[in-house]
């Protein structure tokens, strides 16, 4: 509901800016699973970096939507544990979990064409989950996917064709994981997180370019 | 110091049934050796000098010949299926440049690499002891996946305090008496021990039960010889707390625990669990306190739950720290001289070895190496054999050896141990996922389903 509120808060102090304009971007960055605590059980760590890309379009003003797939894995070993404030004893055995969030998102660029361009953006993070690890030839692996929620505020910089830009955001998907395993014992199930990704973008103009400027009728001269 | 003949507040040994022989002349040695079957093949891994060559349909005999000798085919073998063959390149000429050469050939639908295809199997490990599969027990348990995960590493050791363990050539100075090592511990490895028992550091035995038990947990595996044990990679420490009546006293029985828990080697306490193939009918808090500190020092204690068929569970496999163990027969039933309670915890087998349900033409004991009983009544020390024994005695050192293989998994944690090995635990007699019943505890005991631990979202699998 925030995040809905800050889009509309953004939709009204916009100004109005051309449609058209398609945009490829490559993301690199940082990603921390929600589910901090099974991570760290296995992996050491909850975060890491993460890669993608991304299309987006201007549809109207400073509206666009976009569509992006971004990857993250983290590789660890199976472990132990008895209750959450329990010991973790890692026990040798390799796993790996690989998570691909396709990301469909629409939002608001304010300031579009400007040198600075702040923007945000909500949507559906349609997010798959692929675990695999192999104990003396037995595969103990599993997969899922699930839709939730995921929402993103940036800023671009650059006014032609190349473009950089920042960006922060938020998932959150549910239901793929707690079922078993150490993130049933630490009672996590959710596989979103908090991303940071830094971005080049390539953006082009597919006709809607903006119209000039109405010249305004010169003040007729007072007659003599 | 202690005498054998005062024994005071006694321990009742809990083996039951007589020493069955083994007889060597009536059984057969497993054809094969060792049998793990461990797939090592890399990803993408294909045959040499090799290609597959796929025909677009309607393509002619002659026009594949000329074909295959453009792409350096030295000899082909043609598919009885379809327009496809398994072109056999020259010398010197590699699989990539090969499947480029023939796919470039408009007459190729494709060519690619002969790769390899594989079984999905679990690594298993069938050790070559010449009379193994006379172990309906370790088979009962699971051992050879188990073994394909885990074997047992020396520095994690059981102590099994109990007769002693021929563990040793000794002669004692005081008695001439000739203790002999028992010939099928292969590789295994003793940790210093104790015999409380005589107040000496050279915990022999002298009935042929501690032997025994000491075997189940790590007898000399894949060795070519005699019969195998369930950690054979671990060590063990032979603690002497029981005389050669098979009765011992609690004083005696708490000063080997804590001399097991107290033990250190490099810094290092190796004990890791210790094995109580014995039980009392009476409650003792001088060994309930010394079971304490074991469990406090990071040691698990299992202990047998007692023979006599009763529906209660014998000290101190009735205390809670402690892990009770009950006896099945080889049809995984109940073995009829088994305790039975709400203290039961872990059920492994035990035998009997009046019935034959696994159909080998002997009894359903539990067979390792010991003493010949005969030789040890006639104050003999030196002979060994493969000897039936039965009893909840025998189900207590699988449950140890199963502890034994988690810490040296990487386990840590006591009440972790116990926790996998009851979550893992095959229910029977109806008891729910995740339950238990009070004939058979949490279930059978089934370490290769402990042994992996957990993943992100994946459990272990039953």
């Amino acid at each position: 509901m925030r995040a809905l509120a800050a889009v509309a808060l953004l939709l009204a102090a916009a100004l109005p800016s051309a449609a058209g304009e398609l945009a490829v971007e490559a993301q690199v960055g940082y990603f921390d699973m929600a589910a901090k605590d099974s991570a760290r059980a296995l992996f050491g760590s909850s975060s890491g970096a993460t890669f993608g890309g991304a299309v987006r379009y201007t549809v109207w003003r400073g509206a666009f939507v976009s569509a992006g797939l971004r990857t993250f894995s983290k590789d660890g070993e199976r472990v132990f544990l008895l209750s959450p404030g329990g010991a973790i004893q890692k026990l040798g055995f390799p796993v790996s979990v690989e998570l691909q969030p396709v990301l469909l998102m629409a939002g608001y660029r304010l300031h579009d064409g400007q040198l600075i361009v702040p923007y945000a953006a909500i949507g559906a993070a349609i997010t798959s989950y692929t675990e695999t690890s192999t104990v003396a030839g037995e595969s103990f692996d599993t997969d899922g996917s699930k839709t939730g929620f995921v929402g993103a505020a940036g800023v671009e910089f650059g006014r032609g064709l190349l473009r950089v830009g920042a960006e922060v955001g938020y998932s959150t998907v549910s239901g793929v994981v707690g079922l078993a395993g150490v993130s049933q014992i630490y009672g996590e199930d959710d596989i979103g997180g908090f991303h940071v990704v830094g971005k080049v973008a390539l953006a082009f103009s597919l006709g809607g370019k903006p119209k000039p400027a109405k010249p305004q009728p010169k003040p007729a001269k007072p007659k003599p | 110091m202690l005498q054998r003949t005062a024994v005071a507040a006694a321990v009742a040994l809990t083996a039951a049934g007589s020493l069955l022989p083994l007889n060597a002349e009536d059984l057969v040695p497993r054809a094969s050796g060792e049998t793990s079957q461990n797939m090592t093949i890399a990803p993408g891994a294909f045959r040499e000098g090799e290609v597959i060559v796929a025909f677009r349909d309607g393509v002619d005999e002659a026009e594949m010949e000329r074909v295959l000798r453009s792409g350096r085919a030295s000899g082909a073998r043609r598919s009885r299926f379809g327009p496809r063959v398994l072109a056999q390149l020259e010398p010197g000429v590699s699989v990539a440049e090969a499947v480029d050469r023939f796919a470039a050939m408009p007459v190729v639908a494709w060519a690619e690499p002969n790769g390899l295809v594989w079984v999905e199997q679990a690594t298993t490990f069938a050790p070559n002891d010449t009379f193994y599969r006379f172990q309906w027990n370790l088979k009962q348990v699971g051992a050879e996946r188990t073994w394909g995960i885990q074997k047992g590493v020396s520095t994690v050791a059981v102590a099994v305090l109990d007769t002693g363990v021929a563990f040793e050539d000794y002669t004692d100075p005081r008695t001439g008496q000739v203790f002999r090592k028992a010939p099928d511990w292969g590789d295994t490895r003793f940790v210093p021990g104790y015999d409380f028992f005589n107040d000496d550091a050279h915990p022999n035995d002298d009935r042929n039960h501690g032997t025994h038990v000491a075997s189940t947990i790590a007898e000399g595996t894949n060795n070519a010889l005699g019969l195998a044990g369930l950690a054979f990679g671990c060590a063990i420490m032979p603690v002497k707390v029981l005389g050669a009546n098979g009765v011992g006293t609690f004083f005696a029985l708490a000063d080997g625990i804590d001399y097991a828990i107290t033990y250190t080697e490099n810094g290092q306490r190796p004990v890791k669990v210790i094995n109580l193939s014995l039980s009392s009918s009476g409650f003792n808090q001088t060994v309930k306190s010394a079971i304490d500190r074991a469990v406090a020092a990071g040691v698990l204690v299992v202990a047998a739950a007692g023979n006599n068929g009763a529906s209660s569970v014998n000290f101190p496999a009735d205390q809670a720290n402690v892990v009770g163990v009950g006896a099945l027969n080889a049809a995984k039933q109940k073995a009829w001289y088994s305790n039975t309670g709400p203290e039961l915890d872990l059920v492994a087998p035990g035998g009997d070895c009046d019935r034959d349900d696994d159909g080998d033409g002997t009894g359903d004991c539990v067979y390792q190496q010991t003493l010949r009983s005969s030789s040890v009544q006639a104050g003999r020390y030196d002979d060994f054999g493969y000897f039936g024994l039965q009893g909840t005695s025998m189900a207590t050192p699988h449950v140890s050896a199963a502890a034994a293989l988690l810490f040296s998994q990487g386990f840590t944690d006591v009440a972790s141990v116990r926790a996998a090995l009851e979550k893992t635990a095959e229910r029977l007699g109806g008891a729910p996922a995740g339950g238990r019943n009070d004939t058979f505890g949490y279930g059978l005991i089934q370490p290769a389903a402990a042994l992996p631990g957990y993943g992100f979202n994946v459990g272990t699998k039953k």
